[in-house]
């Protein structure tokens, strides 16, 4: 990675992803771990409200209400990740280095194989509840499709936190 | 296929008085993967090997070894006395 070719956007991005405010929030494996979990907690209970928007009788827009700090709180997570993993996903490939870049390709791996078992899971509970039922439930077919959407789009970013590894040691004092 | 590639870079850096800051931007890389070459969580690629050999105007096996390095103290003055 030499800098010479970069954009002004790329070196803004670089200078955002490597900002060290929020370092103790991940710090260790453990830290990191926590904030992927709440990630994708909030993540589910957010898809849970819209699901339930979308199947309720009667329009309930108060429901909007609590998704607003939902969705902040899962916007600074999502910002806490990208710095844990200083803009793995983020940033163009252009302006990562040689270790960056395998990285990135690993975790594009893992979370191609997570996808998959994922998927397989869920395919197996429609087909066992179509079994069941008579019928898949058809009017979950839409939520469903868009879990897996947005599933799909998260979970590299869930991978690369939780494979994260931890920041080198302070560096000399004298230097 | 993992083989452990040895380094004295910390050793070299903290001598020069260079920040791992300071070798990344020389040598194009992140100041992690710096990091953790010197805790040989990471191998570098030959190019980013002689690169950093090349910043510290030394050969690149005075850096890097497949075999553990000896202690300078006994590579200077030999074995133990």
């Amino acid at each position: 990675m030499t800098t010479d070719h970069l954009t002004r956007y790329d070196r803004a991005m670089v200078r955002l992803m490597n900002r060290g405010e929020g370092r103790t929030l991940y710090a260790s494996a453990r830290r990191r771990r926590v904030v992927v979990a709440a990630h994708v907690a909030l993540t589910a209970a957010l898809g849970g409200l819209m699901t339930y928007l979308y199947l309720a009788q009667r329009e309930q827009w108060w429901l909007l209400v609590p998704m607003v700090p939902l969705l902040l709180a899962w916007m600074f997570l999502t910002g806490v990740i990208n710095s844990a993993t200083r803009g793995l996903l983020e940033l163009r490939e252009r302006a990562l280095d040689e270790r960056q870049l395998t990285d990135r390709a690993r975790v594009g791996a893992l979370a191609h194989r997570a996808m998959t078992l994922l998927l397989l899971a869920a395919v197996a509970v429609l087909l066992c509840a179509g079994a069941v039922l008579g019928a898949a439930p058809t009017a979950y077919a839409a939520p469903l499709l868009i879990a897996v959407l947005v599933t799909h789009w998260l979970m590299p970013l869930w991978v690369a936190g939780t494979t994260a590894r931890d920041e080198p040691e302070d560096d000399l004092p004298h230097v | 296929m993992s083989e452990q590639v040895h380094n004295r870079l910390a050793m070299v850096r903290a001598e020069r008085k260079v920040s791992r800051q300071e070798l990344a931007e020389a040598v194009g890389a992140h100041y992690q993967t710096v990091g953790y070459i010197e805790r040989g969580q990471y191998n570098p690629s030959l190019d980013l090997a002689l690169r950093i050999a090349k910043y510290f105007g030394l050969p690149v096996e005075a850096l890097f070894s497949l075999e553990p390095f000896q202690p300078l103290t006994e590579e200077v003055y030999g074995g133990k006395q």
